[in-house]
């Protein structure tokens, strides 16, 4: 397994170094330090940005620096707009991104494979044609309406009615982010997480819901179709067990494909999400870098994601290896 | 069985998610840390909020609303007329010597910095003439990037060359270096000598990246940015809590010196009709803590409002109508009868669209180049770009003086016009630029930034040149390209605005004198040496009938050039919960919420 592993990593390595190279170029097709400084430079202001990041120097130097520095995990420099150093932006980036799309992946996950089971175990009837219609209904309506919706009812309209304080209409607690927050008060911690985090995670289940439970719905109908099932069936097995114990191990694939493929989102984050209900998550931090022309969070922030998504690709195939002893890790 | 198992498991699920959420409801309505007792004054900041609270690195309107709490500057607008400033951390206004060219500062009296741990024994020091060198050197320090350094260039005796010299390659910046303009008499009193008089310059210094600051706290950190995440200032407010993005919460400075609300006769009719001289003569701050909420959308800022959770709101445009009847601009009757009351300002901006008077078809001070940019003008309606883009809250205006300052025309209307649409003299006007019927006139190019509806901006201009055979071809990049394209004299015309950094119509009229050409601010490349000798004149004079009059004439100069089409000014709405006393919003300076009060019994 452990050199599976390696092997796959080892594999990667080109494609990283591709990447990199190709997001390098393509940040410095415009001057970054002119784009950054907009309307009447100074020259003296220019020489000093494009020195002080050292873009002042040949392309290969800044490539291998950059490469070196994603290796040693250094990203100490500061962000041109925020005056931050970028680590620091990601340290306090992911925590209010991983508060949000942790649940919201466990919850979508949990619900669409459940819907799914019952609307292919119901196929053809009432309760299919209806689960159906909603997943088709809740996909056809934009991410943004939800969100505006949501905030006027869930944030608003609501806590006009209950005369409380349910859900608040955009902000986040950085309290949230500490360990000490959620180890030493882990109520208030629950409280504050229903506040600012529970109506950005129920809009995003509800969007993600749809098209996850079409999908599921559509493997576990393969599924019901297969001999193994026709077989328990004639063995006289309960309709339950048939589909959480035999439908479901034999949909793993597929399902761990699904969410292996959502997996990187739990890093990157929801820009939308996090944007319109000012959650400060990587989405929005890259979102606002790309609009402040930050060179210095753009680029490492993409070289980051590429990371993330390269890894997971290898988390599937060793996944794969370990939910089906078909699949061989050669 | 298997409805058995599903039911189960639904109330399982369901029911322990629906009582947590209850349960943490009244939890997560308790306040976050104010006292019970304390007067604590919410506001809204749009977009993310400042990314920094040191004056010098900063520059946005954020970055001022922020910085002006914990920071002063030697001067600062009044509260009850903006268009004029009075002193703040001076004694009295400073001494005008040799015709303008010298100023005499006295400093107040008992002014401290905020406790910091830079200082002996923790607790703030005096303010002394120091500070105000050290704070104005800072400026020409390259470890800010030179953010604000266009705010003194050319303008105090010998601070170029300090600047040249402190910056060049190899050298420390060395703050005790001599600057010749900066004459210390001791303590209390200083001079500052200008290369020569600049009335602009008393302006300057009421702006936020003039704030005065110790320079043992600056030291105090390895990173020149540092200071911005740890400011001590003398400003009636000490910071409690910056986090980027996400907080700003700043508590009352125990030890301000004693700053008073404006006294009575200093407040107009209508505003002492409107209560705003109830509490003249207090002494401010009146409340204890400022907690500002960062708003990247206008939705949550608005149901935030609704809610009575913030003390004021701008009106976001999408939400004009809820608030206002459109046709009378006055506020509907359900939110008058909550108490909330209204006010509208007049931005002191200038929306145009520029030519490059380089250009040899649309420039050039020659009758034929002036004709045609006078027919362009004669071809555009402003009316329905204002209903069309502006939901109709702008107001439209001849020349490039905003509305409030000296020199903006009655009315809007300057004697001199060729605003439109007047099709029929635009034809006239082409025809004697040798253009009859728009034969002969290649296709005009027009570079505009994407975003916003400019796309939709620029079809309508085409509409209305097209009107008169005047084609054009839009050019839509992104804003450094833009830059880029006017910096280098390639954008033929362009669409631009300008937002006066000061309350004087000096600021704009700078756009047009030669010497700034691009890519300086005079983006128009305009050079009329009458003008020029014009604008030398005017920016040593000061305010009064003399200096209007030269103002008047420069602006009617340049509508007869017309190097622009234009011109529109904003007018921005603001909403204020009853709740909030004193209270009259304003984006010119920002270090107005000293003098706001609430009143918890109103909420």
């Amino acid at each position: 397994m452990w050199a599976f592993i390696f092997r796959r990593l080892l594999y990667n390595i080109p494609v990283y170094l591709g990447i990199i190279l190709l997001v390098m170029l393509a940040l410095r097709v415009q001057d970054p330090v002119y784009a950054f400084l907009g309307k009447s430079p100074d020259q003296a202001q220019y020489d000093r940005i494009r020195e002080d990041f050292g873009l002042n120097r040949p392309f290969v130097v800044q490539y291998v620096d950059f490469v070196k520095k994603i290796v040693t995990l250094d990203f100490s420099e500061r962000s041109w707009d925020k005056r931050m150093p970028v680590n620091e932006l990601i340290a306090t980036s992911i925590p209010p991104t991983l508060l949000i799309t942790l649940p919201q992946l466990i919850l979508t996950g949990a619900i669409a494979i459940s819907i799914g089971l019952i609307a292919a175990f119901f196929r053809g009837r009432g309760i299919d044609k209806t689960l159906v219609f909603l997943t088709v209904l809740g996909m056809s309506v934009s991410y943004l309406v939800y969100i505006v919706m949501g905030q006027y009812f869930g944030a608003y309209w609501l806590n006009q009615k209950l005369d409380a304080e349910l859900f608040a209409v955009q902000g986040y607690d950085e309290r949230l982010s500490t360990v000490g927050f959620w180890a030493g008060s882990p109520i208030d911690a629950l409280g504050q997480w229903v506040r600012y985090c529970a109506l950005p995670v129920m809009i995003g289940v509800i969007v993600a819901i749809g098209y996850d439970t079409r999908f599921y719905r559509a493997v576990m109908v393969e599924e019901t179709n297969r001999d193994y099932i026709t077989t328990a069936k004639a063995k006289g097995v309960g309709r339950t067990k048939i589909m959480f114990v035999h439908m479901l191990k034999n949909a793993l694939i597929p399902i761990i494909t699904r969410i292996m493929i959502t997996l990187p989102f739990v890093i990157t984050g929801s820009i939308l999400v996090e944007y319109y209900f000012n959650i400060p998550g990587m989405g929005r931090t890259l979102i606002e870098a790309i609009r402040g022309k930050d060179f210095p969070v753009v680029q490492t922030f993409t070289a980051l994601f590429a990371a993330v998504f390269i890894i997971s690709i290898i988390l599937t195939d060793v996944l794969y290896a370990l939910v089906d002893p078909r699949v061989r890790l050669k | 069985m298997f409805r058995t198992t599903l039911k189960n498991a639904t109330q399982s699920l369901i029911c322990p998610v629906l009582a947590g959420l209850l349960a943490a409801a009244p939890l997560a309505a308790l306040p976050s840390s104010a006292e019970a007792n304390e007067k604590v004054l919410q506001l809204p900041i749009r977009t993310d909020g400042p990314k920094t609270l040191d004056p010098v690195a900063g520059s946005t309107t954020y970055e001022n609303m922020a910085v002006s709490q914990i920071f002063e500057t030697l001067l600062e607008n009044k509260y009850a007329n903006p268009y004029e400033f009075e002193p703040r951390l001076l004694a009295k206004l400073p001494e005008r010597l040799e015709d303008g060219k010298r100023y005499r500062f006295t400093l107040k009296e008992g002014v401290y910095f905020h406790d910091h741990p830079a200082f002996p024994d923790g607790k703030g020091r005096r303010m002394v003439t120091d500070d105000v060198f050290y704070s104005l050197k800072r400026i020409a320090d390259g470890r800010y990037q030179f953010k604000n350094w266009w705010l003194l260039e050319n303008t105090i005796l010998g601070f170029d060359e300090f600047k040249e010299s402190q910056n060049a390659s190899g050298a420390t910046f060395d703050y005790d270096a001599p600057v010749e303009g900066f004459v210390k008499i001791n303590d209390r009193e200083f001079e500052i000598v200008l290369r020569e008089p600049v009335y602009r310059f008393l302006w300057v210094l009421s702006m936020f990246q003039t704030s005065i600051v110790p320079r043992e706290v600056v030291e105090h950190y390895d990173n020149p940015d540092d200071f911005g995440f740890n400011p001590a200032g003398t400003g009636p407010f000490k910071l409690v809590d910056f986090t980027p993005r996400r907080r700003l919460i700043v508590e009352r400075n125990e030890n301000y010196h004693e700053v008073r609300y404006p006294a009575r006769d200093e407040w107009s009719r209508d505003d002492r009709r409107a209560r705003m001289h109830m509490a003249a003569g207090e002494r401010v701050p009146f409340v204890d803590r400022i907690e500002f909420t960062m708003y990247v959308e206008d939705q949550p800022m608005w149901l935030d409002f609704s809610r009575g959770r913030i003390a004021y709101v701008e009106v976001p445009p999408e939400y004009f109508d809820q608030a206002f009847i459109r046709q009378t601009r006055q506020l509907r009757p359900e939110f008058a009868q909550r108490g909330i009351t209204y006010q509208a300002n007049e931005l002191l901006d200038f929306i145009f669209r520029g030519f490059n008077m380089d250009d040899p078809i649309v420039g050039g001070l020659d009758e034929r180049g002036r004709k045609l940019r006078q027919a362009i003008n004669l071809a555009i309606d402003l009316d329905e770009f204002s209903e069309a883009f502006y939901n109709g809250l702008t107001v439209q205006y001849d020349g490039p003086i905003p509305p409030g300052l000296d020199g903006h025309p009655e009315g809007g209307r300057a004697p001199v016009s060729y605003r439109g649409p007047n099709l029929e003299m635009a034809r006239r006007k082409l025809a004697e630029a040798g253009y009859p019927g728009g034969r002969g006139l290649p296709q005009l190019q027009f570079y505009t930034s994407l975003g916003g509806n400019n796309a939709q901006q620029v079809e309508m201009l085409r509409r209305h040149l097209a009107r008169v055979n005047i084609r054009l071809e839009p050019i839509l990049v992104d804003f450094s390209t833009l830059i880029e394209a006017t910096n280098n004299r390639r954008a033929q015309i362009f669409g631009f605005a300008w937002s006066s950094d000061y309350p004087d119509a000096e600021n704009n009229l700078a756009l047009f004198y030669g010497p700034n050409e691009a890519p300086g601010s005079n983006h128009y490349n305009y050079k009329n040496p009458e003008y020029d000798a014009l604008y030398e004149r005017v920016r040593v004079m000061e305010p009064g009938p003399e200096r209007t009059a030269l103002y008047e004439k420069m602006r009617d100069m340049l509508i007869e050039d017309a190097p622009f089409v234009g011109s529109m000014a904003r007018t921005r709405y603001y909403l204020v919960n009853p709740w909030a006393l004193n209270m009259r919003p304003t984006e010119r300076y920002w270090s107005w919420f000293k003098y706001v009060d609430v009143d918890d019994s109103k909420r």
